[in-house]
């Protein structure tokens, strides 16, 4: 009983974190109808570099957030102009291909520059501490992510519904052409979609670091993990993430602890599998 | 019936001139290839080469001519390698009789598994071939029988065996993997021909109406998508026998998809020689720059050039250097 209990509330805790990390992704693909295959990538990007400024300028890791958000953004925007632009007159396959390169690209950049090795941090204020609350212990990096992610989370979402440029993304996600005749730069609508899906992945990345380790080639986990996320949310769909996120934490966290460690990621592709075949297009997709 | 079939894969007269003595050309450096260059390191490549050529004819049915993203080339190819390997290595079976099992068994994965996949379009069913990739070399890795992550490796005869398949001389094996190749390329003459070529290029070029011309789409996407399998299924088994050790991180791994698929691409998918171009620059490209740059200690330099052309490949000619040539033809 105790150990479904911590379980459940470690599992509340990654979820969070996955549906940040599903957010960027949701917010590109509902944009532009483009599936971002470096999206892991860029979380290792934001691990690095929140990783790096915290052990070169001995900084405490979480105020490297605004760096790595940064990061991330300039990331997304760059990826944009400099490559999806193009790919996005060309057939389906070149776009899936694109992004792929772009992935393999920065993986093996990080792998050129960093090496093979697996790195941690080891000094910071949520490092290593944990709280003791009756059976259950909290973890503080875990539960200071859970709660940054969910407040990323909540500030994308505001924007999405409340500002002029959320409502901006939105019509162009509904409609490019009509977009365009109300007066939005859809290019730039573009643009800011990657910038903004690249930013929140840098965020949470600078979060994962405080109790994950980094090495090259994490990101086709946590970008399979986001695609799990997303299709069982429905491409596209914000909220959808959310509850999405939330569930593929608990299948991998419930899954490793009562099927086998070994196994849990098997189930998350599993459950990507079982989802794009049985329900397509998700629990909120439209 | 038989006969025109076999017209249809042996005749190139459809093709122009320069493409034909290509073609012989390319025969002929096969040919005599193991007796100019006589350096080990060499013919590996080459056999490598002719390997890749084959899971790259395979995948370019399903990805170029069908137009969809297959991503577990390397599925196919492991489930004929496993196969293969364990009937060896647990009931001594003869390779003769492995292989066509192992095809066999690629064949049937591919067609449960396009069964179900084929229903989903475009991203979906890209993101679903990675994930189910994803699970077999998971599965693999964690199951003893198979032997786990540590892999299988076949023993070794005393003598030189062609039932086997266990030579000493790397001849051998050029000269197998060569025959191997020279029946995918003549299938793929065929192919090209055949109404199922025709019915999913059809598809490639507008799902719609070719639903509307009576074609049905999901059976014949599956179709292919079970030769792609016997395609790489074949490739599975020579690899198995040649270099007589397999692990779920050389025939399971998704990298040996993503290579398959990115080879293609950049040599030109949905042409009929695109794959071999894109073998011949790769192949070489990737054993002799990672050999180079392995022995300095730099490791991904490889991987990202091959990335940079990919990208560039599909932002400026999705058709890759197979369309550049092909422009290159029409102005003339």
């Amino acid at each position: 009983m105790e150990m479904l209990l911590s379980t459940l509330i470690s599992a509340l805790q990654m979820g969070m974190l996955f549906a940040l990390v599903a957010l960027g992704l949701a917010i590109i693909f509902g944009v532009m109808n483009i599936v971002n295959f470096a999206h892991g990538e860029f979380l290792m990007v934001g691990m690095y570099t929140a990783f790096l400024t915290a052990t070169i300028f001995s900084i405490e890791p979480l105020l490297t957030l605004p760096i790595a958000a940064m990061v991330g953004f300039l990331l997304g925007i760059a990826s944009y102009y400099m490559l999806v632009r193009y790919l996005l007159k060309g057939p389906m396959i070149a776009q899936l291909l694109g992004t792929f390169g772009l992935m393999i690209f920065l993986r093996y950049l990080a792998m050129c520059i960093f090496g093979p090795d697996y790195e941690t941090l080891e000094h910071g204020l949520l490092i290593g501490k944990s709280i003791k609350l009756g059976a259950v212990v909290l973890s503080y990096p875990r539960l200071g992510t859970a709660v940054l992610s969910m407040l990323a989370f909540g500030i994308i979402y505001w924007m999405m519904d409340y500002t002029r440029l959320g409502k901006a993304l939105k019509a162009t996600a509904l409609d490019v052409e009509a977009a365009g005749y109300m007066g939005i730069d859809t290019e730039r609508m573009r643009g800011l979609a990657w910038g903004l899906g690249g930013a929140t992945v840098g965020i949470a990345g600078a979060l994962l670091i405080n109790f994950y380790y980094v090495f090259p080639t994490i990101g086709i986990l946590f970008c399979m993990i986001a695609f799990a996320t997303v299709a069982l949310g429905g491409f596209g769909s914000i909220k959808g993430a959310f509850i999405a996120g939330l569930i593929m934490g608990m299948i991998i966290d419930l899954g490793g602890t009562y099927i086998g460690p070994q196994y849990k990621f098997a189930l998350v592709y599993l459950t990507f599998f079982l989802v794009v075949v049985i329900r397509p297009k998700g629990l909120f997709g439209w | 019936m038989q006969i025109r079939t076999l017209k249809d894969a042996l005749s190139f007269g459809d093709l122009p001139a320069s493409e034909r003595i290509g073609f012989i050309l390319f025969i002929i450096f096969c040919l005599i290839f193991p007796w100019i260059i006589k350096g080990g390191f060499a013919q590996a490549v080459m056999i490598q080469f002719l390997i890749f050529c084959l899971y790259g004819l395979g995948w370019n049915l399903i990805g170029g001519y069908g137009g969809q993203v297959a991503l577990g080339q390397a599925k196919n190819v492991g489930m004929s390698a496993y196969t293969v390997a364990l009937l060896i290595v647990r009931w001594d079976i003869p390779f003769w009789v492995c292989t066509p099992l192992g095809v066999l068994v690629a064949t049937v994965e591919s067609f449960v598994l396009g069964y179900f996949l084929f229903r989903l379009r475009g991203h979906y069913f890209a993101i679903a071939t990675i994930a189910v990739s994803l699970v077999w070399q998971q599965l693999f890795i964690n199951w003893n029988f198979v032997g786990g992550a540590r892999g299988i490796e076949l023993p070794l005869r005393e003598t030189p065996n062609f039932i086997y398949m266990q030579f000493v001389s790397p001849i051998y094996y050029h000269y197998f993997a060569f025959v191997l190749v020279m029946i995918a390329i003549l299938y793929m003459n065929w192919f090209r021909k055949s109404r199922l070529g025709y019915q999913l290029r059809a598809i490639t070029a507008n799902e719609e109406v070719a639903e509307s011309l009576g074609i049905n789409i999901h059976w014949v996407k599956v179709k292919t998508y079970c030769i792609t399998g016997v395609f790489a299924g074949m490739g599975g088994a020579f690899y198995t026998v040649y270099y007589n050790y397999i692990d779920p991180f050389s025939v399971m791994h998704l990298e040996l998809s993503i290579m398959i698929a990115l080879m293609t691409m950049i040599g030109g998918a949905g042409s009929m020689w695109g794959p071999i171009i894109g073998a011949m620059i790769l192949i070489p490209l990737d054993r002799y720059l990672g050999a180079w740059l392995g022995g300095r200690g730099i490791i991904g330099v490889d991987f990202m050039i091959y990335a940079m052309m990919v990208m560039i490949i599909s932002a400026y000619e999705p058709k890759g250097i197979w369309g550049i040539i092909e422009k290159a033809r029409r102005k003339r």
